[in-house]
């Protein structure tokens, strides 16, 4: 099996894409000669040409809405929103009109485009460059929300979500980039909506995203040694949700811990936890925990930012607090 | 709510603190901030802040050593009821439950509550339902006392809890008869039972050959009526020799041997559940085994039966065939290591080669401790059996 | 509505044609208005009466394939971009027959088989899907034009600059038609913008600009021609400000406390544009009560049609979400 990094398996799905597909091209600010921020579509330029290879001026609405407008004619745009935090300038044409144009039009369009962006911190991207805001997108109602962690799920996602016919934002993970994993030889589209069960455990079941799916596996490896075997198992898709999966491996271990990057008070993971809480209510030996950053915007200082966001150990706690052996 | 007054955590590693006198009352006003009690830590006493305003409603503990994060008082609004707190491990000096401003309706004794609710982790409550065990009788050993499903399924031998006293009916319609103690026994055992892992493995048994066999018996020796039951004792007997790695039971040190087969019969016997054992069955011919069932099944029905009877079983049979039960799974014979619940026998249509047959059949389960017998075991014992009953000849 | 021969200017056979249009889509309004004060119409709604030869003139420029946007004050391009004054109102009542479907209403009105891309509450919401569809239709080689209708006060929302800014880059076949009526709700211009001209606005972008009195049919048609034609060719969008004259209020029920009342009836006397049109056509009496009777009999049809029509099933707001 070929090995390749998230970063090669994301550029991997939309040159494949754009290679069979006319109607695929991407736009996005400084992917053309730069190749992207995060290096994404390094080399894309000299193989596509300009036409297909859009770099737009610094206008997210612009560039979200334009997206849009090609879709709404039959494109399957995949538009580079350089960073999540400036999902925000975008948030007018990704909430208000792609999310909204085939419902107010009673059916009559679909708006199929992908809207991708990376966030996260780490190496002090200070608070205006690293959020995390899949919560603020998963409540919108005609949008997709995807979160891969893995390169072979980013890459298979990301052809599903180009190929949906309904708008998905696409999120990545700026520390995930450079890891490498194994992949098919071809391309396997992976479906929207089905999570994916890492690591199978029987006595509490880590529910996480991104980059805590793999803090949560490196919990787990120390939760084994404690005597607890757990369960780790990443959505993949957070809208639409694999609730039966989820539900299914809490109702098997009985404990419950939900862990993203994201801030946690009125994040994902509250919703993720009210679902378990309310299909598997009986089935519930603990309260369900939550793991994610403390309430505050993402300091500077290296010190201050490994405090404020979850790493391993916030997980391994967590795991413990359920099996009543932590503080 | 009321809210509870723990024994604070006032520096680091402190465990425990001594409580030397309350500087409120109960029934007293108290304000958030003001001093509450005086506290004595190794280093130093001191005065405690109430972390709450209102009535000091209840001091569960006047004076004495507390350890940290242990309910001390109530502090609530006037008239407002408060339970008494379940003391983990007896103390000197714990608050009696008289001194509590008593709560109109009946309470419960020693309960892990807050306001007379029993907090019990959903998993726990739902075990103790199906199961019929009351949460009331259990100690919860999750944080600040929450029940969780291990309580419910091993509940803590110690701790004797006040047999709680059931609310006495009032009402002219039920009625309550109090537990007898072989109901009492019957009723520990099997709960312990429940508590082992097990499994359970069904099987089929074409009964023709076996039918035959009991109504020729019962022709050439009329006396000695020879039944379905002791066929099966001696066919299990038999099925234990040859798979002894069944005849086994789990102890926590090692695993015990028996060398032979004493096959126990369920019997409803008017005080309750029975089970003589025939002794050495696999050495005893049919018409022996009858004998002896017979002999135990009458004295069991008179109430007569001795300790040697029911003593030193390694296997159990229930047939409720008797009953028109298809088929039904038993609960272990505990320390013994498998049980096998028999059914009726029914006619059947069974496909055999292309064709279909109307065939006797009864349907059997194994239950077996897991932490004794593996699948494997127990399935080559249960076919053992079968290959018996369908062809008797094997092993008589 | 039977699309005219595309030319450069309007035939004079044609213009009585055209009047009929503007009539319909005044009388549409008017009736409009009626029931929604009569409390029959639920939501939002924002009238184009005085604003019908912009809609008319530029819509008659446009050929076969070519797409529109619009505002919140929709009405007036959707008739005149093809769809029929009974969907148009059974949409205004929420009934499934309507445009929408029931779904959008007033400020949502689609008609994607006609190339409306749907009217947009968000000032300036639609303007980006026009850079886009222009785009997309310059990719794949198509001879077609998108073509967004706005207002002044669109001009200043971050949309605009940034829609325009990349069409301008990008040289799509994208046409900007700005009516301007001189007022974004109870906002004058004066009080919203810092320049007077707002055709500057495109020339700080490079983009070709055009102007005409949004009053007169024939001007406008004329400069949406050049317009489309210019775009078409691929010489890159164009920016087209039309000069045009609010009538009445902001919303339906807008007593326009903000605006000087004699200023407004001198305009309704000098400055409607179909007063305009039949005294250039020097249409009789008769003729035009002929043409009047016409487009109300239509109009009132259509309200007929729209009350018979059928509610959606509550459940049916669960459909459409996703593809």
């Amino acid at each position: 099996m070929p090995e390749l990094s998230y970063r090669e398996a994301v550029r991997d799905a939309l040159a494949t894409a754009m290679r069979q597909d006319d109607n695929v091209f991407i736009m996005g600010e400084d992917i053309a000669e730069m190749g992207g921020s995060m290096g994404v579509t390094s080399g894309m330029l000299e193989e596509f040409g300009r036409e297909r290879v859009r770099n737009t001026p610094i206008s997210e609405m612009a560039l979200a809405g334009t997206a849009i407008g090609a879709a709404m004619q039959g494109m399957r745009p995949v538009a580079e929103i350089m960073y999540e935090d400036f999902m925000t300038l975008a948030a007018e044409q990704v909430v208000n009109q792609a999310a909204k144009l085939r419902y107010m039009s009673g059916g009559q369009l679909s708006v199929p485009v992908v809207f991708r962006t990376q966030g996260g911190a780490g190496w002090s991207p200070g608070a205006q460059h690293a959020q995390q805001l899949e919560a603020w997108f998963v409540h919108i109602p005609g949008l997709k929300v995807v979160f891969a962690s893995t390169p072979e799920d980013v890459r298979g996602l990301l052809w599903s979500a180009i190929y949906d016919d309904n708008p998905v934002v696409f999120f990545e993970h700026r520390t995930l980039y450079g890891i490498k994993g194994n992949v098919p030889e071809k391309i396997e589209p992976i479906p929207i909506g089905k999570a994916r069960i890492h690591r199978e455990g029987e006595d509490v079941t880590v529910i996480a995203t991104g980059r805590l799916v793999h803090e949560s596996l490196a919990a787990a490896e120390e939760a084994e040694k404690e005597g607890v075997s757990v369960e780790v198992v990443d959505p993949r898709t957070l809208q639409p949700l694999d609730e039966e999966t989820l539900v299914a491996s809490v109702k098997k271990t009985n404990r419950a811990v939900v862990a993203h990057e994201a801030v946690t008070r009125m994040g994902f993971g509250a919703e993720v936890a009210s679902v378990l809480q309310y299909q598997a209510f009986d089935w519930l030996d603990a309260p369900i925990e939550r793991v994610g950053a403390k309430f505050s915007p993402l300091p500077f200082a290296p010190v201050m930012e490994q405090f404020v966001v979850p790493h391993a150990d916030d997980v391994l706690a967590a795991i413990m607090r359920t099996v009543g052996r932590g503080d | 709510m009321a809210t509870e007054v723990k024994l604070p955590r006032l520096g680091q590693g402190m465990e425990s603190g001594t409580i030397v006198r309350w500087l409120k009352s109960e029934g007293e006003q108290v304000a958030k901030g003001e001093p509450l009690y005086e506290l004595d830590t190794d280093k130093v006493t001191q005065e405690v802040e109430a972390e709450a305003s209102g009535v000091l409603l209840k001091i569960e503990i006047p004076e004495g050593e507390v350890e940290v994060g242990r309910t001390i008082a109530f502090i609530g609004k006037e008239g407002e009821t408060v339970a008494a707190v379940e003391a983990p491990a007896p103390k000197p000096k714990e608050a009696a439950a008289e001194s509590a401003p008593e709560p109109k309706e009946e309470q419960r004794v020693s309960e892990p509550t807050t306001n007379g609710r029993i907090k019990a982790s959903p998993l726990a409550r739902r075990l103790a339902r199906e199961r019929g065990i009351d949460l009331s009788s259990i100690q919860g050993t999750g944080p600040d006392g929450r029940i969780v499903a291990q309580d419910v399924e091993t509940p803590a031998p110690a701790a004797p809890r006040a047999a709680v006293p059931v609310t006495q009916a009032r009402s002219a319609e039920v009625t309550s008869t109090p537990l007898t103690n072989i109901r009492k026994t019957i009723a520990r055992r099997l709960t312990e039972a429940w508590t082992v892992p097990v499994f359970t493995l069904t099987v089929s048994a074409d009964m023709t050959r076996a039918t035959e066999l009991v109504a020729r018996r019962r022709e050439l020796e009329p006396d000695v009526r020879v039944t379905v039951t002791d066929l099966l004792t001696r066919v299990c007997a038999q099925a234990l020799a040859r798979h002894p790695e069944m005849n086994v039971q789990y102890t926590e040190d090692a695993l015990l041997s028996f060398p032979n087969a004493n096959v126990g019969i369920a019997v409803a016997a008017p005080q309750g559940l029975v089970v003589p054992v025939v002794h050495n069955a696999e050495q005893l011919t049919l018409t022996q085994i009858a004998q002896v069932r017979g002999d135990l099944v009458a004295r069991a029905r008179d109430s007569k039966l001795r300790a040697e009877d029911i003593d030193g079983g390694t296997f159990t049979i229930s047939n409720l065939g008797m009953f028109e039960v298809d088929q039904f799974v038993a609960v272990l014979n505990p320390p013994q290591a498998s049980i096998l619940a028999v059914g009726a026998t029914r006619e059947q249509v069974v496909p055999r080669d292309g064709e279909f047959f109307v065939v006797p059949l009864m349907t059997m389960t194994l239950t077996c401790d897991h932490r004794a017998v593996d699948g494997a075991t127990g399935a080559e014992f249960l076919k053992s059996i079968k290959a018996f009953l369908e062809f008797p000849g094997l092993a008589l | 509505m039977a699309k005219v021969e595309t030319k450069t200017s309007l035939a004079k056979g044609d213009l009585r044609d055209v009047l009929r249009e503007m009539l319909l889509i005044r009388r549409f309004e008017e009736k409009v208005e009626e029931r929604f004060r009569a409390g029959e119409l639920p939501g939002f709604l924002h009238v184009a009466i005085g604003q019908e030869a912009c809609a008319v003139g530029v819509c008659r420029a446009l050929e076969d394939g070519d797409i529109i946007a619009s505002t919140h004050r929709a009405h007036g391009h959707t008739l005149a971009k093809g769809t029929h004054p009974n969907e148009l109102m059974a949409e205004l009542y929420g009934k499934t027959e309507g445009c929408s479907h029931g779904y959008g209403g007033s400020m949502h009105l689609y008609d994607i088989e006609r190339g409306n891309m749907g009217a947009n509450a968000v000032i300036g919401g639609g303007l980006p899907h026009i850079t886009g569809a222009a785009l997309a239709f310059q990719m794949r080689g198509e001879p077609r034009v998108a073509l967004a209708f706005f207002g002044d006060g669109a001009t200043n929302i971050g949309t605009f600059h940034e829609s325009l800014n990349l069409a301008q880059l990008w040289k799509v076949p994208a046409v900007f038609v700005l009516e301007d009526n001189k007022w974004a709700e109870s906002t004058p211009e004066s009080q919203h913008s810092p320049i007077r001209d707002l055709s500057d606005r495109a020339k700080a972008f490079g983009m070709k600009a055009l102007k005409a009195d949004g009053q007169d049919v024939e001007a406008v048609y004329k400069t949406a021609r050049q317009a489309l034609e210019y775009a078409r060719a691929g010489k890159g969008p164009v920016f087209v400000h039309l000069d045009c004259v609010r009538l009445h209020g902001h919303y339906i029920g807008d007593p326009q406390v903000y605006r000087d009342k004699d200023e407004a009836r001198k305009l309704a006397e000098t400055r409607d544009p179909i007063t305009l049109l039949r005294a250039k056509l020097e249409l009789s009496d008769e003729d035009f009560d002929e043409l009047d009777t016409e487009v109300t009999e239509i109009v009132e049809a259509s309200v007929e049609f729209a009350k018979n029509g059928t509610d959606p099933a509550p459940e049916d707001a669960l459909k459409n979400i996703y593809a």
